[in-house]
């Protein structure tokens, strides 16, 4: 293993869409990166029939280290969540709350859905990107912590936002986000 | 330059409570992805966005300010999670364009 | 302003309409929401945006703008740019982010340069931090730029001002541009004291025959394949001027080109 003590900067970046899609069937919710803008019809793909809920304006990227040139891919990487503090018993408002008093702010990191809705996002990889951030900012003011999504329990009352961009390309202000499932 | 001394020489309004601090560079964008991609520690983020995930996307790049611009109501959630977010959420009427030229003429640069 | 000014201030690239720059436009209007855009825009604008989206195209041409700029490098697919062809949209790319794109669009619509402060000389006793010798290799498009954003990180490092370093970096990149565009090699003598940089960038080049007219903004003798590159869009003696506090040229055609620029620091 390297002992490269990693400084690490974002390469490839690539612009483009998380879509969010629900079948009108089995109401299972499913989410994808592209980089087109592709059209919002409704499809059937065996029993399901899916149309897109929620296009949202995102960007794919990787963390390459500026010494030992080691890069890690993070198209797995859905997007980060903010907690908004929706569910007192929710692990991720828990430790919210410890770290605020030390000044540390929590972001959620979500793969893609539904493949890793019970798996945790790599711990390393999260670990990387925790770094990546923190190497960003002047962190004798504060810092951040990048947790997995698996931490929150009921995806469905999670009431967390993403920082994506929404309602970009709408005359409209953006509605409140759905719940996931 | 500090958030404090743009507040008085550009007659910006603070809307947030936050520790002043200094700053170092612009960054205008309305994206949220282009702003956690590109914005740097210090920067001031000019932007019209206001809803509240402006907040943790600052937070998230550590800018020094966000200066929202074209007159924009900024609800009271994200003002609110700004301040406990220690982030500063300033205000101004004008447009990003015509403040950009008041930012440059007090010397602040792109970073 | 014309739309062909924009395009060479802002060094972009015209990815649709290219006939239709001498086109005039009222404002500027800078914003990636395009609800801004349709509420906010005046018709006639130019749009600064980092929206490479088809939809950012639609809703420029529906607030009835002539041109689109796509800031930050972004490139936009097929589908936009024939949304922009269909639309009689000129639709240009720079690499610029949207601050700078900003403030040099600005500087046209003020007519001149951006007001830049006075500077006081401080009583240092003159002692030499630092002197340098560069080699700018002519007609290297590749590495054209190179040398000057050397410069600019050596500074950084000597801890200079970045307001006094940025004005640095632009006059050497110019002087540079002038060195790969029209001379076969180039030196540059970087010379730092506790009171100033001098940057003085001598070439073994054409030189240039009439140094008055090249003061002019907009005057260029940059071929079209170097102005499809976004050099040569004229302004770089008069940027040079405009950033230097002293700056001289000495010119002999067939001999060729020292440029003299001195900072206060």
């Amino acid at each position: 293993m390297s002992d490269c003590e990693h400084i690490w900067k974002m390469t490839n970046i690539e612009f483009g869409f998380i879509a969010f899609e629900k079948c009108s069937h089995c109401q299972a919710v499913r989410t994808h990166f592209t980089v087109d803008e592709e059209s919002g019809d409704e499809y059937r793909e065996g029993d399901c029939l899916w149309s897109r809920v929620e296009n949202a304006q995102s960007f794919r990227f990787d963390l390459q280290c500026t010494k030992c040139n080691l890069a890690v891919k993070y198209h797995d990487l859905m997007g980060l969540l903010y907690c908004t503090s929706c569910m007192e018993d929710c692990e991720v408002e828990k430790i919210q709350k410890e770290c605020a008093a030390r000044k540390t702010w929590i972001l959620v990191a979500f793969g893609f859905l539904p493949a890793k809705k019970d798996k945790p996002f790599p711990p390393h990889k999260l670990e990387i990107l925790t770094d990546y951030f923190n190497q960003r900012r002047d962190t004798t003011r504060s810092r951040m912590k990048i947790v997995s999504h698996d931490l929150i329990e009921k995806f469905s009352l999670c009431k967390g936002e993403f920082i994506h961009d929404r309602g970009m390309l709408s005359l409209e202000v953006p509605e409140e986000r759905k719940p996931l499932l | 330059m500090t958030t404090q001394d743009l507040i008085e020489k550009i007659g910006l309004k603070a809307l947030s409570k936050f520790d002043p601090r200094e700053v170092d560079g612009v960054f205008v964008s309305d994206m949220l992805s282009d702003v956690m991609a590109g914005a740097q520690s210090g920067n001031l983020w000019v932007t019209v966005q206001v809803h509240k995930s402006i907040v943790p996307a600052a937070n998230l790049v550590d800018v020094s300010a966000v200066v929202v611009t074209g007159g924009k109501e900024v609800p009271k959630d994200t003002v609110e999670l700004a301040t406990k977010h220690d982030i500063a959420i300033l205000a101004t009427d004008m447009a990003s364009f015509e403040l950009v030229g008041k930012l440059y003429n007090l010397g602040l640069v792109a970073k | 302003m014309k739309i062909k000014q924009i395009k060479e201030t802002l060094g972009a690239t015209v990815l649709e309409g290219p006939d239709n720059l001498e086109i005039e436009v009222s404002q500027v209007y800078a914003s990636d929401l395009m609800s801004d855009v349709l509420a906010f825009g005046k018709p006639h604008s130019i749009l600064f945006t980092g929206l490479a989206t088809r939809q950012a195209i639609i809703s420029a041409h529906m607030a009835e703008f002539k041109a689109v700029v796509l800031v930050r490098g972004k490139i936009p697919n097929d589908n936009s740019v024939k949304m922009a062809r269909d639309t009689d949209l000129i639709l240009m790319s720079t690499d610029l982010d949207m601050f700078d794109a900003c403030v040099r669009a600005d500087s046209i619509q003020k007519g001149k340069a951006l007001s830049s402060e006075s500077v006081s000389e401080k009583a240092f006793p003159e002692e030499l931090l630092l002197a340098q010798e560069l080699v700018i290799e002519g007609d290297d498009f590749a590495s054209a730029g190179m040398v000057s954003t050397g410069i600019k990180s050596t500074l950084k490092k000597i801890g200079l001002d970045n307001v006094l370093i940025r004005r640095i970096a632009i006059s050497t990149y110019e002087a540079e541009m002038n060195v790969v565009m029209h001379a076969d090699k180039g030196k540059v003598f970087l010379t730092v004291t506790p009171t100033y940089v001098k940057v003085v960038i001598a070439d073994q080049g054409k030189g240039i025959p009439d140094v008055e007219s090249a003061m002019v903004e907009g005057f260029s003798t940059a071929t079209e394949e170097m102005r499809a590159m976004g050099f040569g869009a004229g302004m770089g003696l008069p940027n040079i001027n405009r950033n230097a506090d002293e700056f001289e040229i000495q010119s002999e055609v067939g001999v060729g080109t020292t440029l003299n620029m001195k900072f206060l620091i």
